[in-house]
């Protein structure tokens, strides 16, 4: 399928559809050379965040336990903000999101148009 | 379009402990400020130098001291260049130059080149089988050395000569220690100290040739002694230089850097030369060159504070304390150590235990000490040194060794910037801040707020010291002990398994409903510990909450730090076949399996497993999970037994393969290990385990509450029993008890601390009722368990949501 591109910077990928993914169980999505860990929280909402610790020992966040809108990184328990990446208090830190647009229920990932297509390839 | 910023470029020159501790703080303050580029001339990754005199005495190897290893250059995205020495630094273009002909530009420069040992200026110091000590190279020249040579010499009776003479003696060398001055380490002890540091050396196998000025080296293309300038000579096969380190400066020199014997630089690092840095023994800081790894730390912390823009205070000079690290002899030196006018000295000298203590004080004021034989109270002593701290009845009892009715308030003593949590380097005003400021109440609160006692929990007491020294009289130490389950709830592991139980709970949803939780999804605290309560109270009703698993659990394999997983298959009681061996060899192959190692528990860890792999080998495996990864049983470690061995009176292999396999996959409290031995010879090692079963002639002796971890702790005995049947009975009813009262990871050995051995025997060993009761209920728990490998890999839906990644291609077509 086509990718769509917005007016603005991504370029968006249909990655599943929304049952593929369970709730509260984190998914990592290979899309182009991005690794990306794919949450979908108790309300149905669809997160994507690069799938790399912000901790000091690295590792990846897909395995880590969900609460709410939160993640508790799997290596080091720090707590991560599905939103926007941002580590919470008392730790710092930010990971990469990526921004999600669900369509009906195909779920699709965006990545900014110089990370996709065949400039990647 | 966005625009990537340009990230400023760092050139590291110098792989050793000071650059790569200054790159580490800066990583950890800023990661994305720099793209870094280190220079080393090594061939090794950064290793810890204080430990070579481990390498060199065989206690530890070479890879064991590595502090950083080529993943984590890689992880960081830092282009390391080993053997590789940069000859030359322009200023003004503000490139390096390395002497196999790279050139590589800069933005900001660390020089970071360390120091070489000071060879003697004497005749014949070129001469073969004469050596420095001070990296990795050294140290094999001197284990090469000991194979061929018998006879050493080591000049300088300083630390280092010192432990280098120690190592060579311990490879089985006779060594001899060469040393201008009449007492050994004359630069931190006094006569005292050092003639019972000499006497304790001596009775080791030391020789000692003090109050000796070498003149000359002797022999032809290699040394074969030397001679002393009273005309004596010594006869050595090999000499190890110790005399003293140089920076290394010719570099900066060179460059056009200002030096003076360091390269000179300010109370942030700054060099002469705009935008370079200097960091470590290379440097010379308001006069001094440290040759000691503590004010390296120091100098690093201030620079790569200063390099990422964050506020700090100057580099201001480091007290440097001394610590011999020769396995058996404790020596500890800092500040000032001889006697001298204005100063009052309080001494212990005991001969009969030869022990040696000694803390000078300035008008009331500790600004010295040394300690000889026991070395307990070297780092509390440093911190008095360091902060100046007026001599109290406390301190003064702590160093006379007296027990006083009150013992000294060590929290009180610690100052502000003393690190409590070294794993986290949490200091103690964090800690009191936090407390202040946010009204914490307990150790828990602590650790979210702070993360003190988060990663290894060693300083957990010390952190609850803290609390109840700040809070005073409104500490409250029964609040402490029935502390929240976590930051979610108010309420105790006892009020929630009660309310369970009560209530008729089922889910952790409706636990964390009816109880009030301040979060409704609750923590990765609270989430796994619900979950085990509700399966331990609810065997049968209660539904496995996958998501409250922590990843390992929920995996069924142990997750790497690199993301792969480790796949253990059981081995029950450390026995196997030729043909799963070939089985297990022909997969590791198939699935290019990074690494086999052969486990602590008896059994073998394929590592390296992608993720998506894991069914796969499971499959292929045919084995159940080793549950390596669990709250549940680990393994039951066993000696050969009656069956082979000539020593052996009970079947222990055969009694640890029952237990093993009655009792694996059960959900515990915590890791869970058992161990059987065949006689009192305990070659299982069953003091360190959950439960260690000792073979007797007509008995079985069962030890409880065993660890070998973080804090040791010895077995107890529980009882003896003669038959099979009873043992398999009161193994069942101590797992029990445990499970029914044991907090969500408390391990057995705090959980029978906390209970105590007598109750526990009591309920499990004497009340015979209570006992088939606990035993019974254990069935009831055994006959819901499942094996979790088959389980999945006979629901493709499971199976495919839980292991198989999705890839999308990102080409247009």
């Amino acid at each position: 399928m086509e990718p769509i591109v917005d007016g603005n910077e991504y370029t968006y990928y249909l990655v599943g559809h929304v049952d593929d993914f369970t709730e509260r169980l984190g998914r990592v999505v290979h899309l182009g050379k991005e690794e990306i860990a794919v949450f979908k929280t108790t309300d149905g909402q669809i997160y994507a965040l690069e799938n790399k610790s912000p901790g000091p020992r690295g590792g990846t966040i897909a395995e880590g336990i969900i609460s709410g809108q939160v993640l508790f990184d799997p290596i080091c328990d720090w707590q991560i903000s599905l939103a926007d990446g941002h580590v919470l208090d008392p730790d710092t830190g930010q990971v990469r999101t990526y921004p999600v647009d669900v369509l009906g229920d195909e779920v699709r990932i965006g990545l900014f148009k110089n990370e996709g297509g065949e400039f990647h390839e | 379009m966005v625009k990537v910023q340009e990230r400023r470029h760092l050139v590291l020159i110098g792989n050793g402990m000071a650059g790569i501790n200054t790159v580490e703080q800066i990583l950890k303050l800023a990661p994305s400020t720099y793209r870094i580029t280190v220079f080393g001339s090594e061939p090794y990754p950064n290793y810890n130098r204080i430990q070579l005199s481990y390498v060199l005495e065989k206690s530890k190897a070479v890879e064991d001291i590595i502090l950083n290893d080529w993943d984590w250059y890689l992880e960081n995205g830092i282009e390391l260049y080993t053997g590789t020495t940069v000859t030359h630094i322009d200023t003004e273009q503000k490139i390096v130059k390395a002497d196999n002909g790279m050139e590589v530009p800069y933005d900001t420069l660390i020089i970071a080149t360390g120091s070489t040992p000071f060879i003697l200026p004497v005749p014949g110091a070129d001469k073969e089988g004469i050596v420095g000590f001070r990296d990795i190279a050294d140290c094999q020249n001197m284990l090469h050395a000991a194979d061929q040579y018998k006879k050493a010499a080591v000049i300088g009776g300083g630390l280092l000569g010192l432990e280098a003479a120690k190592g060579l003696l311990k490879l089985g060398m006779d060594v001899t220690v060469v040393h201008l001055f009449e007492e050994i380490m004359e630069r931190q002890l006094d006569h005292t100290a050092s003639l019972m540091l000499q006497a304790e050396l001596e009775s080791q196998g030391l020789k000692f040739a003090t109050g000796k000025q070498t003149e000359e080296f002797l022999g032809d293309d290699r040394v074969s002694g030397i001679r002393f300038s009273d005309g004596t000579t010594l006869d050595a096969e090999f000499v190890v230089m110790a005399v003293g380190i140089r920076p290394n400066t010719a570099l900066a020199k060179e460059s056009g850097i200002e030096v003076n014997r360091g390269i000179l630089v300010d109370d942030f690092m700054r060099t002469s030369v705009p935008d370079i840095y200097a960091v470590g023994e290379c440097n010379e800081h308001r006069g001094i060159s440290y040759g000691l790894v503590a004010p390296l730390f120091e100098q690093g912390a201030v620079l790569a504070k200063h390099l990422c823009g964050v506020d700090t205070k100057p580099y201001e000079g480091s007290v440097v304390s001394t610590q011999l690290k020769i396995s058996g002899v404790d020596v500890f030196s800092a500040g000032e150590f001889m006697d001298a006018e204005g100063l009052s000295i309080v001494r212990v000298h005991d001969d009969w235990r030869r022990i040696y203590k000694k803390v000078l004080l300035r008008n009331g004021r500790i600004v010295g000490g040394v300690l000889v034989g026991d070395g307990k109270e070297s780092s509390r002593l440093q911190q008095w040194i360091r902060t100046g701290t007026v001599m109290t009845e406390a301190i003064h009892n702590a160093i006379v060794g007296q027990a006083s009715a009150e013992t000294v308030n060590t929290v009180a003593d610690l100052a502000d910037e003393e690190i409590v949590c070294g794993c986290n380097g949490v200091t103690k005003k964090h800690i009191v801040d936090a407390i202040n400021e946010k009204g914490l109440t307990t150790v828990e609160e602590i650790k979210v707020a702070t993360s003190a006692s988060r990663s290894c929990g060693g300083c957990r007491p010390v952190v609850e010291q803290i609390l109840q020294y700040v809070l005073g009289d409104k500490y409250d130490s029964a609040a402490a002990k029935q502390e929240a389950i976590c930051t979610c709830t108010t309420l105790s592991r006892d009020e929630v398994v009660t309310a369970i139980k009560e209530k008729g709970l089922i889910t952790s949803k409706e636990v964390r409903y009816a109880l009030e939780w301040d979060n409704p999804e609750g923590c990765s605290k609270c989430r796994p510990a619900l979950n085990y309560y509700l399966g331990m109270i609810w065997p049968a009703e209660h539904v496995d909450e996958k998501d409250s698993r922590f990843v390992n659990e929920r995996m069924h394999a142990n997750i790497q730090k690199d993301g792969t997983f480790g796949v253990v298959p059981r081995m029950y009681g450390g026995v196997t076949t030729p043909e799963d061996l070939r089985l297990i060899a022909d997969i590791a192959v198939k699935y290019n399996i990074k690494l086999v190692k052969v486990t602590g528990g008896q059994r073998l860890d394929l590592l390296g497993v992608k993720k998506e792999d894991l069914p796969k080998i499971w499959q292929d495996l045919g084995m159940p999970s080793g549950y390596a990864y669990a709250k549940a049983l680990r393994t039951v470690k066993t000696c050969v037994g009656s069956q082979f061995c000539r020593f052996g009176t009970k079947d222990s292999m055969g009694m640890g393969i029952i237990l093993e396999k009655k009792f694996e996959r059960l959900d515990m409290p915590a890791k869970f290990k058992l161990a059987v031995n065949g006689c009192p010879r305990n070659c299982a090692e069953s003091s360190t385990k959950d439960i260690g079963i000792v073979g007797n002639e007509g008995a079985w002796e069962i030890y409880v509450g065993g660890n070998g971890g973080i804090k040791a702790r010895l077995a107890e005995l529980l009882c003896k029993v003669r038959t099979d049947e009873e043992l398999l009975e009161i193994v069942s009813a101590f797992m029990q008890h445990y499970r029914e009262t044991g907090k969500y990871l408390e391990r057995t050995s705090e959980w029978i601390e906390r209970r105590g051995l007598k109750s526990v025997t009591e309920a499990v060993v004497n009340d015979l009722d209570n006992r088939r009761a606990l035993a019974e209920r254990m069935e009831v728990a055994l006959a819901q368990v499942k094996e979790p490998w088959s389980e999945i890999l006979n629901n493709s839906n499971l199976r495919e949501r839980m292991f198989e990644e999705i890839s999308v291609s990102t080409k247009q077509d």
